[in-house]
């Protein structure tokens, strides 16, 4: 099957560190890759160079069969790629269903804004990602007054609903309850099932319940690629994690 | 009725009930385009305005009256950017100024042309006194008043565009944007003061028929209801929630596909436009037009007016310009030489103490009426829920998607 990314030779230096190392990296359709590495690896920097927030000193990003290099973040949106931040990243003064709201997959522009309303089938596929994240009952809430794991989840609901091509989950775990944990890998693992997914992780529990490939990133450089359990038995990546090793 | 369990359904509910559950669940309370309270409080403010000149006789207080409408536009403008889309301007009497300059010095030339100045000269007499000997070729298109109406909304507007697209589009917004807007009125007030041949200079523009009537009082009535209905179906259509979007979170909206600088061009050559309306209608209402209303204290002023009613309200700038401007006409003459110390210190006290101003203090007060709880409360009550409902969770089916599944 053809590669829905292809990421090819990417360097990045950031004041004089070089972060990714003419890094090569591929993502087919319907896969749910996840991404490890310990700090520093590169994980997140990858994932700023797909979604166009740094742009790369060498190599190239192609998407979905078009050259994505260098594009600004709302082309790459608009070409079909969502991202999940570290951090929920909501608009807080917002209701919830206006969050999921304005990330409906839809017309961009000012003027088609201006005078567009809210149809019946996107007010029922609203009402059906906040049932799907659990939220349907807060939707009138602003987004502010949620927990951080309802945060978590509206976020992913509002990927959901901008219809992506690729989704990128940055560490969607973090800070959560070992429950909250739980539910967010099963709704990852039911979201795979319709979308490709790329997903970086720490959490090797939340790896073990939702993993099927996975590439271990060191230094900026791919460091293995293959299915889970051939990557927890590799040795180099458990010296990599338990800090023994010197490359 | 059954109990109702939030995504997975229980087995034992039928299709009917289940179907009757998840209508009930689907409310979404949305906020009425006008609220009542808002629709009789405008009501009110207008036919106690509106009449003034039938029942009271002060004519100081009607001019008054017709500056403050006009102030209070200003202000809306102000609370459109800085309200609705985090863009503060410490400049927007820029728009303002232009806008009045533009009306003040149609009406003059055509006052000039019925009223020769003391050596027979059919110009504006400031040009006389500044050594021109007719009026400029460039100014000729002004006598046409709908012209210099036209001049006065497009030229601001189009002022709005070109700010934008400097600034928006190269990414600098927040303090460096307020600071830039800043040193626009500063330029605008130096040109008006250096080419005073033009511009009155000092002295301003003054002394040509101005139009302070119960009639043009109306006028004036009618547009502020007419951009307040704007003002409010843009900021409750998607445009509008796109724009709180990016105020709360420019970041995430650019990820999630939103060119952001085009919005904020678009919401700042609105704002600029009612302040150039603004402006047209102080000129024609007052009389008088100087390098002042063009300047930054007045910019600031109109900051601190919006700040006192609050921000993000539409109806706040206009609560907040009569409750200041209207304690200014009061208090004054009393305390003429404090007045300034005490403006500034309202609005230290308003960003301290009242971070809302008064409508938005006003609206928080009532949802925690309405709720009983505070915000702190209802995060660990949500907490719990959330907690709770962790439990209880079983899996379902896949995510909701337009496309059909794979």
């Amino acid at each position: 099957m053809a590669n829905l990314l292809e990421v090819k030779g990417l360097t990045t230096r950031v004041s004089g560190f070089t972060i990714l190392n003419n890094l090569d990296f591929s993502i087919e359709e319907n896969e749910l890759r996840v991404l490890l590495g310990p700090n520093g690896a590169g994980k997140t920097t990858l994932i700023c160079m797909i979604t166009g927030q740094f742009k790369p000193v060498s190599g190239s990003i192609h998407f979905a069969g078009r050259d994505i290099t260098g594009w600004a973040p709302d082309d790459i949106f608009q070409a079909g790629i969502s991202r999940k931040f570290q951090v929920p990243n909501l608009y807080e003064t917002l209701s919830v269903f206006d969050n999921v709201m304005v990330s409906l997959k839809g017309r961009r522009r000012v003027f088609s804004t201006l005078f567009q309303r809210l149809g019946a089938a996107e007010r029922d596929r609203i009402w059906d990602i906040l049932e799907f994240v659990e939220l349907a009952e807060k939707a009138s809430e602003p987004a502010d007054t949620l927990s951080h794991g309802e945060r978590q989840w509206l976020e992913l609901g509002m990927l959901i609903a901008s219809s992506p091509k690729l989704l990128l989950l940055d560490e969607p775990t973090t800070g959560m309850t070992e429950d909250g944990k739980r539910k967010t890998a099963e709704l990852i693992r039911r979201i795979a099932k319709t979308h490709t997914v790329l997903l970086v992780e720490h959490d090797m529990h939340i790896v073990r319940q939702i993993g099927q490939r996975i590439t271990v990133l060191h230094q900026g450089q791919t460091l293995v690629d293959g299915p889970m359990n051939e990557v927890m038995n590799n040795e180099t990546v458990r010296r990599v994690y338990l800090g023994k090793g010197k490359f | 009725m059954p109990e109702l369990v939030v995504g997975d359904h229980k087995a034992t509910e039928t299709p009917a009930l289940r179907s009757a559950g998840r209508a009930e669940r689907r409310r979404y309370r949305a906020p009425p385009f006008v609220p009542l309270w808002a629709l009789i409080g405008i009501a009110a403010a207008v036919a106690l305005i509106g009449t003034y000149p039938y029942y009271g006789s002060n004519a100081y207080v009607l001019s008054l009256l017709g500056k403050f409408l006009c102030f209070a536009i200003f202000a809306l403008s102000i609370d459109l950017i800085w309200g609705f889309a985090g863009i503060l301007s410490l400049g927007q009497a820029v728009y303002f100024g232009i806008g009045a300059y533009f009306v003040a010095l149609s009406l003059k030339i055509n006052y000039a042309l019925t009223h020769p100045t003391r050596y027979g000269g059919k110009f504006p007499d400031f040009m006389e006194w500044n050594g021109l000997t007719e009026l400029p070729h460039f100014m000729t298109p002004l006598i046409s008043t709908p012209f210099a109406v036209f001049c006065a909304l497009s030229v601001p507007t189009l002022l709005g565009l070109l700010f934008g697209v400097i600034t928006f589009k190269r990414h600098i917004y927040g303090v460096y944007c307020a600071v830039i807007t800043l040193a626009e009125s500063l330029i605008l007030q130096e040109i008006i003061i250096e080419y005073q041949a033009y511009t009155g200079g000092f002295n301003g523009i003054t002394d040509y028929s101005n139009f302070a009537g119960p009639g043009f009082l109306w006028f004036i009535l009618a547009v502020v209801v007419v951009f307040l209905l704007i003002a409010r179906a843009l900021t409750h259509s998607r445009v509008g929630t796109v724009l709180k979007s990016i105020r709360d979170n420019d970041v995430r909206a650019e990820f999630m596909g939103y060119n952001v600088a085009n919005y904020r061009i678009f919401v700042f050559c609105v704002s600029a436009f009612m302040a150039a309306a603004a402006g047209a209608l102080y000129a024609a209402w007052v009389g008088i037009v100087s390098f002042l209303d063009a300047g930054p204290v007045f910019s600031i002023e109109g900051v601190i007016w919006t700040a006192v009613g609050g921000r993000g309200t539409l109806i706040g700038p206009f609560i907040g310009t009569f409750l200041v401007k209207g304690a200014e006409f009061f208090l004054s003459g009393a305390l003429a030489s404090w007045w300034q110390i005490i403006v500034g210190g309202l609005f230290i006290f308003v960003v301290l103490v009242l971070r809302d101003g008064i409508v938005g203090s006003i609206g928080n007060w009532i949802r925690k009426r309405k709720r009983g709880t505070t915000l702190h409360q209802l995060i660990e009550e949500s907490d719990q829920k959330a907690h709770d409902r962790q439990l209880e969770w079983r899996p379902g089916g896949p995510p909701p998607t337009d496309e059909p599944v794979r």
